[in-house]
């Protein structure tokens, strides 16, 4: 295979990966953000530990996003 | 494009059978850091006065809100002897990983934040984890804590060590992925913008050049450098404070 052809597809399987990659996470956050504010709309006075918790639990669903776009970058310049 | 993410200044060698790869920008920066940092704590400390009764100073009433904020938002949850052991370990890596990751808004050619590089991260995640362990040995005693690995039967034995290993690669992973990703969207986004500009609005693009710019670079800088540093600075202690929470109970 020539050079250019393996050099696209790097840059195709990139994309490929960061895209179905982020799906995860963007669900994840999505549903505790959401409970988050329910649950801060229906106890007001426990809004500061549940925006503690809310981004510990965001930080935590998010590492899987961190993981597709290492391997992102890995493929672009590493391999 | 990619200079200013640091990935082209790394001198390797090799010390006999060991191969070294050093990044100068990384080493200095992250060293930087830690000179501010210490040049701030004595002159903050200069500024406590010696009587304990007098009215607090301005630096003073500074320290105490700092400290103030790391007991209860990041130590709210645990005991009074436990929060008083981990104050001044976790206030310091909240500091230095804050200051380190805001360094990279600082606009000077090769400047990178030092936890854009996996050593600075990993090495942090992996004294962290050390940490558990005294903690845990503290507390317990050297064996009840090693005979946690073997709850509840002794077969989970591996599982519990694999769960170790990942716990501390993600939590140095998740730093670095974060505070990479942003410096590459900055380092990105910016030149495709001017790029544009050129080509859609031609001679005009010469007057649009600095407004757009300095505005797409403010905006991405305040959103990737100072937001997401800061959150995740916050993300990374109050981690390694449950970590080690979770080790000493």
């Amino acid at each position: 295979m020539g050079t250019e052809l393996v050099q696209g597809l790097k840059y195709l399987a990139a994309g490929i990966c960061m895209g179905i990659g982020a799906i995860g996470p963007a669900i994840g956050e999505g549903r505790i953000g959401a409970s988050a504010l329910e649950s801060m709309a229906r106890q007001p006075e426990m809004a500061n530990t549940l925006l503690r918790n809310m981004i510990i639990a965001d930080a935590i669903a998010e590492t899987t996003g961190i993981y597709s776009l290492l391997v992102a970058i890995m493929i672009l310049f590493v391999v | 494009m990619f200079a200013t993410v640091g990935k082209d200044l790394v001198f390797r060698f090799r010390i006999g059978p060991v191969y070294v790869a050093l990044n100068p920008a990384t080493l200095g920066a992250s060293l930087g850091v830690a000179l501010i940092l210490i040049i701030l704590g004595l002159w903050l400390r200069r500024g406590i006065p010696d009587d304990p009764e007098a009215p607090p100073s301005r630096r003073a009433a500074f320290l105490i809100a700092f400290l103030d904020l790391v007991e209860n938002q990041i130590l709210g949850g645990m005991g009074e002897k436990m929060r008083r052991s981990l104050l001044p370990l976790i206030s310091t890596l909240l500091l230095y990983i804050l200051v380190c990751n805001l360094s990279s808004i600082i606009p000077v050619p090769g400047m990178v934040a030092p936890t854009q590089d996996l050593n600075v991260t990993l090495g942090l995640a992996i004294f962290v984890y050390l940490l558990t362990h005294v903690y845990g040995a503290r507390s317990k005693g050297i064996f009840r804590h090693l005979r946690g690995y073997l709850e509840p039967i002794p077969v989970m034995l591996p599982m519990n060590l694999v769960g170790d290993m990942g716990r501390t690669l993600s939590h140095g992973f998740r730093l670095f992925g974060n505070i990479l990703g942003g410096g590459i969207m900055v380092a990105v986004t910016i030149p495709v913008l001017v790029n544009l500009l050129v080509r859609f609005l031609g001679a005009l693009a010469l007057a649009a050049i600095p407004l757009v710019g300095g505005a797409a670079s403010f905006i991405l800088n305040a959103f990737f450098g100072v937001f997401a540093g800061v959150i995740q600075a916050l993300v990374f202690t109050l981690l390694a404070a449950a970590y080690i929470q979770v080790a000493a109970e």
